[in-house]
């Protein structure tokens, strides 16, 4: 039975790994058929981060972490939340313009705004859940649908209500008391690793112990494996979608609030886009796991860190790392599919070893 | 297998909205410049004179638009100053310590001039520029987010209005209909100010002018490199009536002079940032009527010469009609029966009789 | 016409899968130009005989000659190149693209997909009497003319030996007349028909020859002139089976689950279920016979709070339940064996014991509050497959891995455990195998005598009469007839089954 959870292990392991192997011989062959020297780009890619790096690594890590959390959760019941990044844009406004107008002091105003942002996430992917659940909208539709809408109306409330400066525009900035700072594990000028990024270890934790430990989460991932399973089980699917939606976006909140709190202190042109789009690529990649997706966006987030430096002795343009990261995802989903089938005929083997066919006597 | 097609399904999804973070990118190093890489100016210069570091905004080389007007200044000055220098480009979604990381790593690397295009390198720049008091920053369209002042940032900034208020005059004189049109690509300060002196400009001209005004995006930098809705937005306007329309939309710019050409004969579109109608293709070269030009290579050149001659621009530099830092093209010759016209507005401007405003 | 060549030989074709040995010494011949009659029980094995002559599936041993020659069948691709096709029970139609598109798919290389393509069809058409436009788009025909079409799909590739699944489940007596019009038609012009079916009166309207299978395997051949159903239904259900046989009565009069006057309509309006009243009391199984499709899931779902009755009233110990949901009728002791076990009884994906809670959330040993109780529910697992005898290495076995008969077993095994108070059973040995099914049956009659209500749903008519202490026959969603195990034959109630009479 041991051998059987250790095979398990290790077929789960097998699929990201070929993932990896592929597109890094992808990346290769792009890089040589342009007439660069893959040796220069991957000696610069896996050179040791410098200490400014390092600390950039963690703190993208913990963001993009919180955004696969968020995007896993839809996955983990077969809904595909392609929200995410609308949903952290709602909620990065939302509890930067709480946190800006400085209507509490202090850490009353971060836990606050957190909760705000929390909401907010969670009513904007609710949107789309509630769509799916009376009108029957595809969730993939609903929800890029409202992240163009997001855009949009945040767009417009920050030009409407913001703070102009020069050519740019932002929320007001939020007092330094309200800000979360963080520690300097290396000189000042390296940067800080932001002290909110403990929310991506606790959204992690809470994951882990929601889909493994809990009545609520064996219900999402039954209702993941088997929609009709699930029902004839007695979930309710309606409430589960819409819930889980919420869920998701709630979540999908807390993606960005780590910069706003330690270093941004303003929705405006520091606010990073695209961590939901690649929260999801990072959801894929892990195979909706709280440590795959661990693994997962650290290698997104070492990745993205180092092709700054491919600026400097190589001639390859740090584009390709999007190849790279493209690639993995794509070959991952295949590969899993793969390993799937192989480990599903493996254990009828198995079976059929250990068990010795029933109908054989009738034979 | 359901399964799996919704899956490949969303895999594909999350590959496009990756390539997507891309996309604009490779539109900076587009396929055709990267081969020609090694006739980069940076990839040749071996001078001894001084390490410029260039980081683009989104978008890159390539951009036909500010980001390789840019470079043509930085061509100039390392020729000029037998200088060396060292290139990096945003990537759409980066983090802003990704923008930090780039300009260190120039600073770091030897660069003692370092350039950020785009008013999106402001924070950075600020962060950054405190730690390395021997190295000159300049932020094109820049300002400085703080109060404390930096002894070595220079914030190369363009009176935009000016230079729209010139082709917006050329437009309301060119226009038969009586009404014009303007596309902006999102609908951001910088790009307000482009709209604000078109319409002055076309009321100045003509006080009974109608102006259609249309933004592609509200906020979503896309508006930038999206021909599809710059095209749209612009048939939208012909279609209202006007004959001339006037773009601030970078790279969607494109979509803006086919919808002219589609509209035909008769039908105008004025170019931005640099002189289109030489990068135009040949069926929109007959409906390019001017260009406004902002001279981010002027710039860029100037503030490179400033540190090369001992004598750095720090602080707020505005290039405006007087400076040459914005103008007007007249390449085609379509505004040549007119240009008397414009450069007597021109003159009031450069003289403060006009005051050209900067908000709609 | 023993000079000509056989259409199709198989010879002691055998297929296992793990646990279970789908076929094995399967015989068949099917002389050319005829219609050739396979029948047989669920789950006697013909679905995995004809996945094999298809090259859906290899065969583990025996040889496949077509006209003559020995061939392997590896996938659809060589049987269609062998002229063999086959036209699934479930059709693989796009409904959005035309009759010609949907005839030229993944045959484009054979006349184009232009004007040549469109005089091909016409010419199948005319030639078979299919009546098929070819630019008409396929989500404008009914049931029939698809599988018209599907047939047409086949010949179109070439086919000269013809499968159909069970090609009449799915008709209307009408159209099965014109079906077999057209298959004779078919047999005219020298094409071979394998028709599989279970419907005896079919089988000896249209048939040339039949082949039994029972078990796997093929028990006999019969001439249609001359069998009657009687012989067919014995060499089908064969001698040796498990009586299902319940002996004394064990009913109460404690009535556990009612329904009064219980109807469905569907989203247009349609009945599902029409005035359905029923009573079934503790230590009480009552049997549904019907043919498949004429109400038998909507009333289970009905029960178990899936779909909410449009009008009528459903009672469980007395309690109104007409509007309770699944989790709370299930909480209220309600034991569900549903009619499919991979789509709504099994998390397939899933190990033994996860499986072990499914349908069970809320319940000990599952759960404490909200917290999943993982040793306690793999305790409770190990004893289900002890007791039930499910055969697995393990409980972090998938469910996948196990065979069918095992499955149920589990699945059994779970239902019953926490002393349920009303157990719905649907097919509750379809697709299991000998020694799983009577197993099963056991569990099934020593719950009833602890006073267990049962619903019992099943297409095997010995298995209800056997089973039941009353048999309602349901039809087009209205019950049609009771009648009293102890007297009935299978033969009464196939007639009631069909409507032919109602009592």
């Amino acid at each position: 039975m041991n051998s059987v959870r250790l095979r398990r292990v290790g077929m789960a392991l097998l699929a990201p790994a070929i993932a990896i192997v592929v597109s890094v011989l992808v990346t290769t062959i792009v890089i040589a058929a342009v007439g660069s020297s893959p040796g220069d780009f991957w000696s610069a890619m896996f050179s040791d981060p410098s200490p400014r790096l390092r600390v950039n690594i963690i703190n993208q890590t913990a963001m993009i972490y919180t955004a696969a959390v968020a995007a896993a959760i839809g996955f983990r019941m077969g809904l595909f939340n392609i929200g995410i990044e609308g949903q952290y844009l709602m909620a990065s406004f939302a509890a930067a313009s709480f946190a800006g107008a400085a209507y509490l002091g202090g850490f009353l105003n971060v836990a606050v705004s957190i909760i705000i942002a929390v909401a907010v996430g969670a009513a904007w992917a609710g949107i789309a859940g509630i769509l799916r659940t009376t009108r029957g909208v595809s969730e993939v539709i609903s929800t890029i649908m409202l992240n163009a809408i997001a855009v949009t109306l945040v767009g417009y409330l920050v030009d409407r209500h913001g703070v102009h400066e020069g050519n740019s525009v932002h929320t007001k900035t939020i007092k330094s008391g309200s800000m979360v700072k963080g520690f300097t594990p290396y000189e000042p000028r390296d940067g800080q690793v932001w002290a909110l990024s403990i929310l991506a270890v606790l959204v992690g934790v809470g994951f882990w112990v929601l889909l493994n430990k809990t009545r609520f989460g064996f219900d999402l991932r039954a209702s993941g494996q088997s929609q009709s399973a699930a029902l004839a089980s007695g979930v309710n699917p309606k409430r589960m979608i819409v819930i889980a939606m919420m869920l998701s976006g709630g979540v999908a909140g807390l993606v960005w609030l780590p910069a706003l709190f330690g270093d941004a202190g303003s929705y405006g042109t520091s606010y990073q886009s695209q961590l939901g789009f690649l929260g999801i690529a990072v959801a894929l990649l892990g195979r909706n796991r709280p440590l795959g997706m661990l693994f997962g966006a650290v290698l997104f987030a070492f990745l993205s860190a180092q092709s700054n430096t491919l600026t400097f002795g190589t001639d390859v343009s740090p584009s390709i790392v999007q190849i790279t990261q493209g690639v993995a995802v794509l070959a991952v989903v295949v590969a899993y599919e793969v390993v799937r089938r192989w480990r599903t005929r493996l254990e009828r083997r198995v079976v059929a070893d250990e068990v010795p066919a029933a109908t054989e006597a009738t034979a | 297998m359901r399964r799996l097609t919704k899956l490949s399904a969303v895999a594909a999804v999350a590959a496009l909205a990756l390539a997507g973070c891309g996309s604009s990118d490779s539109g900076g190093s587009d396929g055709g410049n990267k081969p020609a890489a090694s006739k980069d100016v940076c990839k040749t210069a071996k001078g001894d004179g001084p390490k410029i570091g260039l980081a683009y905004d989104v978008g890159g080389r390539g951009d036909q638009s500010f980001n390789d007007s840019a470079y043509v200044g930085l061509k100039k000055a390392v020729e000029e100053f037998d200088a060396t220098c060292v290139e990096g480009e945003a990537a759409d979604g980066e983090a802003e310590s990704a923008r930090e990381d780039r300009l260190r790593n120039f600073a770091e690397n030897g660069a003692t001039t370092i350039i950020g295009v785009g008013f999106a390198y402001s924070d950075s720049v600020n962060k950054v520029a405190p730690d390395f008091p021997d190295v000159h920053f300049g932020v094109i369209d820049g300002f400085d987010p703080d109060k404390d002042v930096n002894k070595n940032v220079a914030y190369l900034g363009f009176a935009e209005e000016q230079g729209s208020f010139l082709v917006g005059v050329a437009a309301a004189e060119k226009s038969k209909s009586g009404t014009i049109g303007f596309v902006g690509g999102v609908h951001n300060d910088l790009i307000k100010k482009f709209e604000a002196g078109y319409t002055a400009g076309a009321k100045a001209a003509k006080p009974d002018i109608k102006v259609e005004v249309a933004y592609i995006q509200e906020s979503d930098l896309k508006g930038f490199g999206d021909p599809a809705g710059g095209k749209a937005a612009a048939t939208g306007e012909f279609d209202k009536g006007a004959d001339v329309v006037y773009h601030a939309a970078g790279g969607s710019g494109s979509g803006v002079f086919d919808a002219a050409v589609d509209a035909g004969d008769g039908k105008w579109a004025i170019g931005v940032d640099s002189d289109q109608y030489l990068t135009a293709t040949a069926a929109q070269k007959p409906h390019i009527l001017t260009s406004m030009l902002k001279r981010v290579d002027t710039a860029t050149y100037d503030f490179v010469k400033s540190v090369n001659d001992d004598k750095a621009l720090t602080s707020y530099q505005v290039y405006d009609l007087k400076a040459d830092g914005v103008g007007y093209a007249t390449s085609g010759g379509f505004v040549d029966d007119i240009a008397s016209d414009i450069d007597g507005y021109k003159a009031k401007i450069i003289s403060g009789e006009i005051k050209v405003p900067t908000t709609p | 016409m023993p000079s000509e060549v056989d259409a199709v030989r198989l010879r002691g074709i055998g297929k296992r899968f793990p646990g279970v040995i789908a076929n094995h010494d399967v015989d068949v011949t099917i002389r050319s130009g005829t219609v050739h009659a396979l029948i047989g029980e669920n789950g006697a094995g013909k679905s995995t005989l004809m996945k094999i002559l298809y090259g859906v599936q290899k065969p583990d041993d025996g040889t496949i000659e077509i006209n003559g020659n020995e061939v392997v069948l590896k996938s659809p691709t060589d049987a269609i190149d062998n002229g063999v096709g086959m036209v699934f029970q479930h059709f693989m139609l796009a409904d959005n693209l035309t009759v010609l598109e949907n005839m030229v798919l993944g045959a484009e290389k054979l006349h184009g997909i232009g004007d040549n393509a469109r005089a091909e069809i016409r010419r199948i058409s005319d030639r078979f009497g299919f009546e098929l436009e070819p630019d008409v788009l396929v989500e404008r025909l009914g049931v029939a003319a698809r599988q018209r079409l599907e047939i047409a799909k086949v010949l179109y590739r070439g086919a000269k030996i013809i499968i159909l699944d069970e090609p009449t489940a799915v008709l209307v007596p009408q159209e099965v007349d014109a079906l077999f019009a057209n298959l004779r038609e078919l047999r005219s012009a020298g094409n071979s028909v394998l028709f599989i079916s279970h419907k005896l009166d079919e089988v000896l309207a249209i048939a040339d020859d039949i082949t039994v299978m029972r078990r796997g395997t093929t028990v006999g051949t019969a001439d249609p002139k001359t069998a009657t159903k009687h012989e067919l239904a014995e060499l089908m259900v064969g001698s040796e089976l498990p009586s299902p046989e319940t002996g004394e009565s064990t009913v109460t009069d404690v009535v556990e689950l009612e329904l009064h006057d219980v109807t469905l309509t569907d989203e247009f309006g349609r009945n599902l279920l029409s005035d359905i009243s029923l009573a079934i009391h503790r230590g009480e199984i009552l049997g549904i016979a019907g043919v498949e499709g004429n109400g038998q899931s909507e009333l289970v779902e009905a029960i178990m709070g899936m779909h909410i009755p449009t009008s009528g009233r459903i009672t469980l110990s007395g309690e109104d339940v007409t509007r309770w949901h699944t989790r709370k009728l299930r909480e209220a002791g309600i034991g569900y064996i549903p009619e499919d076990r991979h789509r709504h009884g099994l998390l397939l994906d899933s190990p033994l014991w996860e499986n072990r809670i499914l349908g069970h959330q809320t319940e000990a040993p599952n759960v404490k509050g909200p917290w999943i109780n993982r040793s306690g529910a793999r305790k409770d697992t190990t004893r289900i497959v002890e007791e039930y005898d499910v055969r697995a290495p393990g409980i972090d076995t998938l469910a996948r891995a196990l065979s069918g008969g095992n499955q149920q077993k589990l699945i059994v095994g779970r239902e019953m455990s926490g002393d349920p108070k009303l157990l719905i059973a649907s097919h509750p040995t379809r697709g299991v195998d000998v020694g799983a099914q009577a197993a099963i049956w056991g569990h099934i009659k020593r719950a009833r005598k602890a006073g267990l209500a049962v619903l019992l749903i099943s297409a095997d008519l010995d298995e209800l009469i056997g089973l039941s202490d009353t048999i309602q026959v349901i039809l087009r969603g209205r019950f049609v007839g009771t009648f009293e195990p102890s007297t009935v034959t299978p033969q009464d109630l196939g007639a009631a089954m069909t409507g032919g009479q109602t009592v």
